[in-house]
């Protein structure tokens, strides 16, 4: 009789939750057929077209004006792919190296930390630089486990960074590398590491002032 | 006779059909004003946006209306209330394992753990170098690190869950884990409401390439805005 009774209330459970679940198939099938919503804008009301029309016009100038000119740099970090460009055109890709991401602390309870991300945004080209010297900042020594030197003189090291340097602000800069090898890695501390024939093609293109985006 | 009578029809079928065409044109011209402005109000600053077209089938990361990225779908498929389109902001991103950052601090192990641009350094000549820069163990945050698949949550509601076709078999678990929360548990929490009281919109896309997927995750930093089509 128990048993009956069981499977009774087992069979009244499961058919109550095919009704909950067929319900909610229902409220949901509705919900999805009307998805995606194609014709969800109001058309133009008639006297309004030539308003409207005026409006597009204006919406797609604008557009347009916020494109950058001439030419300019696209920097995939994922990818590590540098793009110059114009217009839509891609005029040469190249293979680079963006930031680590890691994070350096200083040790010795001083707190300082590093994060080595290539920063991501819209950029300008703001200076040029032959033959570059590298001023090595502190978390270079501290990475090393080197003492940080007082005196500029020390500091300054030749030919880490290639034969061209393109500064896009706050430290950073796109510039030439030693370890040609590990092109396409993430490797670097932030700046953006580019084999020497395409720096040298990159470096004589853009001009100072040229837009650099980087993702 | 006849023959007026048939040119009456055709003029009328011409004045129907170019009623049409108007009407036709006049909802484009809605359309495309409404992306138009939607857009620009994106392009104006400098910052990165995306764009989900949903009719398009594709998703694509811009910047002053050029497109940076675009990924297209492979499949998607939807649950809940449908009225999710407009800008939206990136509010959370969640994910079974999220990627770490490596920390490093030297001086705090007996032999500090060698930077990236020391593991970098051109070997010894002679040294056996391995085939291809690829092979590298590098103490860094890579594409190969991010995810295959997540979620992200924006500000109206909308949450979008983004997954690889071609990742490789969940398992039998794994199957099931995702055939209960797509045909049960989804269905269910649409009925009911979600736990915080607000109706739920659940739009899964589903990309050819894990990497396409891991790259959504690298590019999609919180606070980003977009455009739903």
């Amino acid at each position: 009789m128990i048993k009956r009774v069981l499977i009774a209330v087992a069979a009244l459970a499961g058919l109550g939750f095919l009704a909950v679940v067929g319900a909610a198939y229902l409220i949901g099938f509705k919900q999805v057929s009307a998805w995606p919503p194609a014709e969800s804008v109001r058309p133009v009301a008639e006297k309004d077209v030539s308003r409207a029309e005026r409006n597009v016009q204006q919406l797609e100038k604008r557009m347009t004006a916020l494109l950058p000119r001439g030419l300019y740099i696209v920097i995939d970090t994922a990818a590590n792919r540098l793009y110059l460009k114009e217009g839509a055109k891609v005029v040469r890709e190249a293979v680079i190296s963006c930031g680590s991401g890691v994070v350096l602390e200083e040790p010795g309870g001083k707190k300082r930390s590093w994060v080595f991300d290539t920063p991501r945004g819209e950029f300008s080209v703001k200076s040029k630089i032959t033959n570059p010297y590298w001023v090595k900042p502190d978390w270079a020594f501290i990475e090393e486990g080197e003492a940080i030197p007082k005196g500029l003189e020390d500091r300054i090291e030749s030919g880490t960074l290639g034969d061209y340097a393109l500064g896009f602000g706050q430290g950073y800069f796109i510039h030439g590398t030693l370890y040609t090898r590990l092109l396409g890695r993430n490797v670097t501390h932030g700046c953006v590491r580019v084999g020497d024939d395409d720096l040298k093609a990159v470096f004589k293109a853009v001009p100072i002032g040229a837009k650099i985006y980087i993702y | 006779m006849k023959r007026t009578i048939a040119l009456a029809i055709l003029g009328a079928a011409a004045l129907v059909a170019i009623g049409r065409g108007a009407a036709v044109d006049r909802t484009a011209l809605a359309k495309t004003q409404a992306a138009l402005t939607t857009e620009y109000g994106q392009a104006k600053d400098s910052n990165f946006y995306f764009v989900l077209d949903v009719l398009g089938r594709k998703l694509e990361l811009r910047v002053r209306g050029m497109v940076l990225k675009s990924w297209p779908l492979r499949a998607m498929r939807f649950w809940g209330n449908p009225g999710f389109a407009g800008t939206v902001e990136l509010v959370r991103k969640t994910t079974l394992k999220a990627p770490e950052r490596i920390v490093i601090k030297p001086g705090d192990t007996e032999e500090p753990e060698p930077a990236p641009a020391e593991a970098a350094k051109p070997a010894a000549k002679g040294a056996a170098a391995p085939a291809s820069p690829a092979e590298f163990d590098l103490e860094a945050l890579e594409l190969k690190d991010m995810p295959k698949k997540f979620s992200l949550d924006f500000d109206n509601g909308l949450r979008i869950t983004i997954k690889a076709g071609a990742g490789g078999s969940k398992g039998l678990a794994g199957t099931l884990k995702d055939a209960w929360h797509w045909y049960i548990d989804l269905p269910l929490r649409n009925l009911f409401g979600s736990r915080e009281g607000k109706k739920i919109s659940e739009l899964e896309l589903t990309f050819e390439q894990g990497q396409e997927a891991q790259a959504i995750y690298w590019h999609f930093f919180d606070g980003i805005k977009g455009i739903v089509l």
